[in-house]
């Protein structure tokens, strides 16, 4: 397979062949900006105050499909303290979300339990809850459906009547025909060696964020908003909430977007949620600031969690363990409403095609409404659900076709220059090198096969790591500005979830700029100030912004350069005139001025301009701040501010009709080995030990990365053994933390994150993306190492001690 | 949460006069049960009597058996030299509740007298064969532990009764106890099932064997070479909990295993009938199935490791090791 190098020049020179001589990335920088977070002092959505502010609280459903037969508000209003009760009858008839399939508040039928019913305004956040109370809904069951193999049954109960434009629906089958081929699949199944077909299943899972969500809406009295959100999506909000206002005729309104310091996101913040228009409508209502914020209750029941799915999986490959077809079906739970859960195919396409070489695939996927909670984003997107049905999946093969697992994936591996059935371009890729860095870090071959109740698993993932262009634009904006004092405040159009951001970004300006990190003021999530951002999503952040600062960057050092060229020659004569002023027997050095009479032969480091063929010129060394300041005041109309902004959108393509396209710049490889011990008497499952390899390109903040990686490995376990939204008949039974087994600090074990390196000619300073990656391989290495353990697949996730147990009971154990 | 008056007695006497005053008050004592009803809107009380400055209620004294104050916190239990060596199962009780932070707070009193059907000092206690000392309007009483438990939240108390505390009875030094609590995760948990095992032994063979027994990694390679040592288990008393509405002792078990020499095929039989005694139930927090399965397991493995006691006193004791 040929690969024709489609990147910039432009961001291949970023890396400039003096890679060696990087001053601030790949050093572990710390985290400066989060010791206000730790020492309470940021200001979280809980914290943000206006003067005036309302609080608002929502009434739910409380039943998973009813219709509404009479609503009384009137205990409700009565009580002192209240100052709005909106109902579906006091809020435009607009349809909002992602296929305009649901209302605000919801006045003829409710269709889950988190149904929005009514919303209150009150002057506190008891007070409105009391009304929420005394808010009195009658209903009129309906039947409902839980399942979605029932609900695609032709006499299954309907979830929706019409569709967003009021035309009559039949089947509860979602017009979203998610599909990928490539390829003759059943060709190359007759012609395969070795075939296996496996069903796989993976569930709710809560994104579980320390902050919980919230908003704050306020208008002026000329009806624009300000409206503070934990979006991270500035812009994707800003256009969400106009049409809505448009929608409900107020045209052409101002609107600006603010983030407050953000409690975790991990997809939660990237939909407009139901509460943030209730919010705004709140406000409008009552016109005051209005708060809505979740209680950890509602963080579980009425936000959406990751989307569960189910996968038939076949694959194929020859006597030499080549990789011949897949094949896998997917059927999506959409629950009553469409959010991002309902886009999740469109990711996991990527490990359904590009995982390893395969050169033929069918993918497709079915999402089904039915009367459960509706899904959304989260870390991985469909990657970990579709990891966990393919790499079970590859193990599976491996084994009938007689090879360890390992050399199975080494055989089938992704490598540079490969052009995958979805038309993604492989450009760096170091699977290899992870897989051979988990083998020896997990002791794989001393380990493996067993079967003594201990065991070793393994598995690999691609993702997007260069962009993902799933909007036209993927572009992103940064502004940086040099004051007189040496500061770079630099304004991103995009937003700071705690990722570490704003620590990554000073440390590529200040090598970009000559600059130092700590001089880099960080301002995010503001749509007024920043230029148009896509979002951080995706893996994205360092990678598209990174690219965008690299590129500022390096215009804020030309102009300083260039500054430098005119006022430093003035700068040093008239520092020499005031030495012989003063001391009448100086003798004026003779200068050599062609030293810096362009601004290619200076540089700037750590601050410091400085002539390139004489770094440590007695005269011509210079800070870069008092050359700015001299460019600001010059004294005739010629004044200059150093300040450059730059819109990158990556060089990436638009999936096509056939959902093919290389819309990330470049793609992140890694694996992850799990080594784990299983009770056979009680099915329990213990990690002893992880691996978790990743290729990073570069790693801007080693430690940073680090942390990304523990974090998604935790999440993977979590998803892996222990959680699960528990949904009966449409209701989110363990909502709370207790019931819901996220990992606690208690339940840690050993993870070792491995960096490898191979920096890519498309990232800043070669980074690729790795906010992900983490996550995705973790869960399907464990049900891997169970099986190496004690002889079981547990393809339905969670592995419980009891379907463990189950399976051993059912293996004659 | 509804408002409420809060009070503040500093002695049992205050205590108890101001229950028996204010009608359908709440004592609170760690308030880690409390707070949560309050907030669920479960309880609405207008009064609260907080137990948390009453000094007399955190004894604890261990002169004739022992004796705890219903206001000792799990964590004072937890870190108690004596309860660890000679009332095991209550330290393995008491160091499983919920986290540090809570355990810091909540306390002894409190876990038995909201009564859940998981309370972790429930089943140690009864194994134990504690008895609870009872504050009423005529004077003092005690009653069994296992008279005190009557439901899901429910304890022989009359409204205003305050517990003061509880006593064990003296153990000897051949005999252990162990509480195993089967969860989900190691912190902030309520068991699947939880099972205490307290037993007597006398032993034929040699100790020293059994003591190269219980280094062995495999349970029935454990079982066998103690039966070949003849082990016999004199008395035995066994709890198990979230199998019925209450913590439960499982008699018909004890009375299988008392005066036998251990073996795998006892362990078998003893855990059919444990099962029988049970009533479990299906939730969304486990299968009933699972739950007596796991009361088969952890029997055993509570009498294995209330036996190790015995046998290597003063190791510390690793719940998580299971052999
Ligand atoms: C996060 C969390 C985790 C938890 N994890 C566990 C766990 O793992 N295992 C477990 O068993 N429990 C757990 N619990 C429950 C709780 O912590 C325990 O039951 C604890 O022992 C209660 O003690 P307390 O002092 O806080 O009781 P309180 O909340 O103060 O009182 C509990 C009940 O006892 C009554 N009461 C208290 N003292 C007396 C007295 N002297 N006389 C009469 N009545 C009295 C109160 O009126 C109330 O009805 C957890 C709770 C939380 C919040």
């Amino acid at each position: 397979m040929a690969y024709k190098d489609t990147m910039s020049a432009e961001a291949i020179s970023a890396l400039g062949g003096a890679v060696e001589e990087l001053l601030h990335i790949g050093k572990g920088a710390p985290r400066t900006a989060e010791i206000d977070k730790v020492t309470g002092k940021a200001v979280y959505i809980d914290e943000y105050q206006r003067p005036g502010m309302l609080h608002g609280k929502i009434l739910y459903s409380k039943h998973a499909h009813a219709r509404i037969s009479s609503i009384n508000t009137d205990k409700a209003k009565a009580l002192p303290g209240v100052r709005a009760v909106l109902t579906g009858y006091d809020v435009p008839d607009v349809r909002v979300g992602f296929l305009g399939d649901q209302t605000l508040l919801k006045r003829d039928v409710v269709r889950q339990y988190r149904d929005e019913v009514a919303a209150v305004a009150a002057i506190t956040p008891e007070i409105a809850e009391e009304a929420c109370r005394l808010i009195e809904v009658e209903y009129e069951p309906l039947p409902a459906v839980f399942d979605p193999l029932e609900a695609m049954k032709p006499d299954a109960p309907l979830v929706h009547e019409v569709d967003a434009r009021g035309r009559p629906l039949r089947s509860n089958i979602l017009p979203l025909p998610w599909k990928l081929t490539a390829g003759d699949v059943e060709k190359a199944k007759a012609e395969s060696a070795y075939v296996v077909k496996d069903e796989a299943s993976t569930t709710w899972i809560n994104q579980c964020c320390m902050g919980t969500s919230g908003c704050v809406a306020e208008f002026d009295s000329n009806n624009n908003l300000t409206f503070v959100s934990l979006t991270n999506v500035v812009f994707g909000a800003k256009g969400r909430i106009a049409s809505y206002l448009d929608n409900i005729g107020l045209k052409r309104k101002r609107i600006r977007v603010l983030n407050p310091v953000v409690g975790g996101s991990f997809g939660t913040k990237l939909d407009t949620d139901i509460y943030e228009f209730i919010c705004i409508q709140l406000a409008l209502q009552t016109r005051k600031p209005v708060k809505l914020q979740f209680s950890r209750d509602e963080e579980f029941f009425a936000l959406p969690p990751r989307q569960a799915a189910r996968f038939t999986i076949e694959q194929g490959c020859d006597k030499d363990g080549h990789l011949t077809f897949r094949k896998c079906e997917a059927i999506l739970d959409n629950g009553a409403y469409t959010s991002w859960g309902a886009t999740t195919p469109s990711v996991m396409m990527l490990p359904m095609s590009s995982m390893y070489r395969v050169p033929n695939v069918l993918f497709q996927a079915t999402c089904v409404y039915t009367n459960n909670i509706y899904s959304q984003a989260m870390r991985g997107y469909g990657n970990p659900q579709a990891a966990f049905a393919l790499e079970t999946s590859m193990d599976h093969l491996a084994e009938v076709a007689g090879f360890d697992p390992a050399d199975f994936r080494m055989i089938n591996r992704n490598q540079p220059g490969d052009v995958t059935p979805m038309e993604c371009k492989i450009t760096t890729c170091p699977l290899d090198r992870c897989i051979t860095a988990v083998r020896e870090k997990i002791d794989w071959d001393q380990k493996r096969g067993k079967g003594n109740g201990r065991g070793v698993g393994m598995a690999s993932l691609i993702h997007v790591a260069g962009g993902a262009r799933i909007y036209m634009s993927d572009g992103t904006g940064i502004r940086i500005k040099v004051t007189e004092n040496g500061e770079l405040d630099v304004i991103s159009g995009s937003t700071d979830q705690g990722q570490g951001s704003p620590t990554v970004m000073a440390q590529i300006i200040a090598e970009a700029t000559g600059f130092m990190p700590e001089d880099v003021n960080m301002i995010f999530g503001d749509s007024a100030l920043g230029l148009w951002d896509a979002g951080t999503h995706a893996s994205r952040h360092t990678f598209v912004a990174g690219n965008a600062a690299v590129r500022a960057g390096a215009q804020v050092k030309q102009q300083i350069l260039e500054l430098a060229v005119q006022y430093i020659p003035k700068l040093v004569k008239s520092a020499l005139k005031k030495q012989k002023r003063k001391n009448p027997d100086f003798v004026e050095p003779e200068l050599d001025y062609s030293l810096i009479d362009s601004p290619e032969k200076m540089d700037i480091k750590n601050r410091f301009i400085f002539p390139k063929a004489e770094p440590d010129h007695p005269y011509f060394r210079m800070e870069a701040r008092d050359v700015v300041r001299r460019g600001l005041h010059v004294g005739t109309g010629e004044s200059k501010h150093v300040v450059a902004e730059v819109f990158w959108d990556p060089p990436t393509q638009m999936l096509n009709a056939e959902m093919k396209g290389n819309y990330s710049c470049t793609y992140a490889f890694g694996a992850a080995g799990v080594e784990v011990e299983v009770d056979k008497e009680t099915g329990e499952v213990k990690i002893l030990n992880l691996v978790s390899a990743h290729d990073v390109g570069r790693a801007v903040n080693p430690i940073l990365v680090k942390g990304q990686v523990y974090g998604a490995a935790y999440q993977g376990v979590g998803m892996g053994l222990s959680e699960r939204v528990q949904v009966v008949e449409g209701k989110v039974v363990n909502g709370n933390f207790r019931d819901y087994k996220i990992l606690t600090a208690k339940d840690t074990f050993p993870v070792e994150a491995v960096i490898v390196e191979d920096p890519d000619p498309a990232g800043p300073y070669g980074a690729k993306g790795i906010g992900e990656p983490g996550l995705v391989p973790t869960a399907p290495a464990i049900a891997n190492a169970v099986y190496d353990a004690v002889g079981v697949r547990i393809l339905d996730l969670p592995i419980t001690p009891e379907k463990v147990l189950a399976a051993l009971k059912a293996k004659g154990e | 949460m509804g408002a409420f008056t809060y009070h503040k007695p500093a002695t049992v006497g205050e205590a108890a006069d101001l229950a028996a005053e204010l009608h359908g008050a709440r004592f609170v004592a760690g308030g880690t049960d409390v707070v949560v009803l309050l907030k669920q809107r479960k309880i609405d009380p207008a009064n609260l009597i907080s137990l948390r400055n009453v000094a007399e209620l955190t004894y604890i004294d261990s002169a004739d058996g022992l004796s705890l104050g219903s206001g000792v916190t799990h964590t004072r239990i937890a870190n108690h030299d004596y309860i660890r060596a000679r009332y095991s199962a209550l330290a393995d009780g008491a160091r499983v509740v919920g986290s540090k932070q809570i355990r810091n707070v909540a306390t002894l009193g409190g876990n038995i007298c909201n009564a859940a059907p998981s309370a972790d000092t429930a089943c140690p206690l009864l194994a134990l064969d504690a008895a609870v000392r009872i504050l009423g309007r005529e004077g003092e009483r005690e009653v069994p532990i296992d008279d005190f438990f009557l439901g899901p939240n429910k304890v022989a108390l009359a409204d205003g009764e305050l517990v003061l505390g509880i006593k064990l009875p003296a153990t000897s030094e051949k005999s252990g106890s162990a509480y195993i609590k089967h969860s989900r995760r190691q912190a902030m948990e309520l068991p699947m099932v939880g099972v205490a095992a307290w037993v007597s032994v006398s032993i034929g063979g040699s100790e020293e064997r059994c003591r190269g027994a219980l280094e062995c990694e495999h349970t029935p390679d454990v079982i066998q070479l103690l039966q070949n040592e003849e082990v016999v288990l004199e008395d035995v008393r066994i709890a198990m909990g979230v199998v019925a509405p209450r913590p439960i002792r499982a008699r018909e078990a004890e009375a299988k295993l008392k005066g036998q020499v251990v073996s795998g095929a006892l362990f078998e039989s003893m855990g059919d009938v444990a099962v029988s005694e049970c009533q479990a139930r299906d939730s969304f927090r486990c299968d009933a199935g699972y739950r007596l399965e796991m009361v088969r397991v952890l029997t055993k493995r509570a009498i294995l490791k209330a036996i190790d006691r015995i046998m290597r006193p003063g190791r510390e004791a690793d719940i998580d090791l299971l052999w």
